[in-house]
């Protein structure tokens, strides 16, 4: 079984990752993107890619169709076990690749490095060389560093433009650690720990309805909730604001930082599960018997995948025999 | 809540498989386009039924953006292709937009509608940038 470590005490865990998504990103399994109608000369698009895709389709499908808020992945109930199976998708990729079946995830503990000073949270030790490298346009430091003269430095291939539809790509990857944002009050700062520890307190997983202006701590922790204390965007939004660039659109997995990001996020909800009274106990909400306005988002229903079969919510709650954490202390 | 099924492990095949059976899924998707969308909030007070419709037309050098936007509840503002976050003002909103994708926002330029990357890109023309002519 795989044991997620926090990717700061763990060299080994920090080192195998990265070698791990290089080979995926390397990868060619068969499809192009003409098959699946990106615009352009035909290119393969390799298996870390196809996951970049997936999570754009996800989002682009709005659960149920009659309405334009809720969709596969986000902004509802389904948001942490769509996540979760996407990143078991990954995690068993990754074992593949790596020929070592015992392989967990790193996960960032970004309510850590949240404590720190602002200009301390944009050198902290996940943006290291050695790990995930810095800032910039392209990144210019670290293994995912853009070197154009270089066909095997890490390139963003697919990405969603602004209309929302995915388009070809050849650059480096983009990051604007801490940037400003228009509208947001004050500093582009991370999470703290004060705010997940809140997460925690909730009793509730998910209440009507069921979208981003619900109680709960499905969307405490997704990040939309109106809290005085914890103002939008928060948690799982933040840390996708906080770090900019390539994070900020639908194709946010072409940053691997990505997934750093959401293993934390799988951490927190691990921990709101734990059994009473550490925890919540594995409860999801929305049940099966809710009406068709939330297809999509009870507990059995599908799960949209694209390059696996699917599973359901049911299916995502305990995965105790899969993984676990090296702490759940978040 | 747990007896959940088996997951197949993956190969290479069995991912050619599957993205070949979901193509049509993303290919779908790839033809979502919107000049102007609605957003519908309702609500019921006091025995009324209020239905509130808000209709965005947004463009950028003339060129209209073709993303889904939404509001919620609470009257904050939402694009689809930036998922994370929501804003006050629809204008911060497109500001930001040319900050996160700074590729459909060329500084000028005839090269940008449906170029050979598929990119709808914005053009900022001559006369309104006053220079000339930048790289990409």
């Amino acid at each position: 079984m795989a044991v997620r470590f926090n990717i700061l005490n763990n060299s080994a865990a920090r080192d195998k990752y990265i070698q791990g998504v290089k080979l995926l990103k390397k990868e060619i399994p068969g499809p192009t993107t003409t098959s699946l109608g990106i615009a352009g000369p035909s290119q393969q698009v390799s298996t870390y890619d196809l996951f970049v895709v997936w999570h754009h389709l996800a989002m682009s499908t709005f659960t149920p169709p009659s309405q334009g808020d809720r969709n596969a992945a986000h902004r509802g109930p389904v948001f942490l076990p769509w996540h979760r199976f996407m990143l078991l998708q990954l995690e068993m990729n990754l074992q593949r690749v790596l020929n070592d079946n015992t392989f967990g995830l790193p996960y960032w503990d970004w309510a850590a490095a949240g404590e720190l000073t602002f200009t301390k949270q944009k050198t902290s030790g996940v943006w290291a060389a050695d790990c995930m490298g810095g800032s910039g346009s392209p990144v210019g430091i670290g293994p995912f560093a853009f070197n154009a003269a270089d066909p095997n430095s890490w390139r963003v291939r697919v990405e969603a433009n602004v209309n929302g539809q995915l388009v070809q790509a050849n650059r480096g990857l983009r990051r604007q650690l801490g940037g400003a944002v228009l509208g947001l009050p004050g500093q582009n700062r991370l999470p703290r720990k004060a705010h997940t520890t809140a997460a925690l307190t909730e009793n509730t997983y998910d209440f009507a309805p069921w979208g981003v202006s619900s109680a709960g701590f499905r969307n405490q922790l997704e990040g939309w909730q109106n809290d005085p204390q914890i103002p939008p965007p928060s948690l799982h939004n933040r840390v996708h604001v906080f770090v900019g660039g390539d994070m900020s659109p639908s194709s946010s997995p072409n940053d691997p930082v990505f997934y750093l990001n959401h293993c934390n996020v799988d951490r927190v909800w691990e921990a709101w599960m734990q059994p009473a009274p550490q925890g919540h106990g594995r409860n999801y909400l929305p049940p099966q018997s809710a009406p068709a306005s939330l297809r999509g988002h009870r507990l059995n229903d599908t799960l949209t995948s694209l390059l696996s079969g699917s599973t359901t919510p049911a299916d995502m709650l305990d995965v105790s025999q899969r993984y676990t954490y090296d702490s759940l202390a978040v | 809540m747990a007896a959940n099924k088996p997951i197949s492990a993956p190969t290479a095949k069995s991912i050619a498989s599957y993205v070949r059976r979901n193509a049509a899924k993303v290919k779908k998707s790839q033809r979502h386009a919107h000049k102007a969308t609605e957003s519908l909030r309702e609500a019921d007070y006091k025995g009324h039924h209020i239905v509130v419709r808000t209709t965005y037309r947004i463009e950028v050098d003339g060129v209209p953006l073709m993303g889904h936007m939404g509001v919620t509840d609470d009257g904050r503002v939402h694009y689809h292709p930036v998922p994370n976050a929501s804003f006050a003002s629809a204008v911060d909103l497109v500001k930001q937009l040319i900050d996160v994708f700074p590729d459909d926002f060329t500084s000028e330029g005839s090269s940008g509608h449906g170029d050979g990357h598929g990119h709808m890109r914005h053009s900022r023309r001559k006369r309104r940038a006053g220079r000339g002519r930048s790289s990409k």
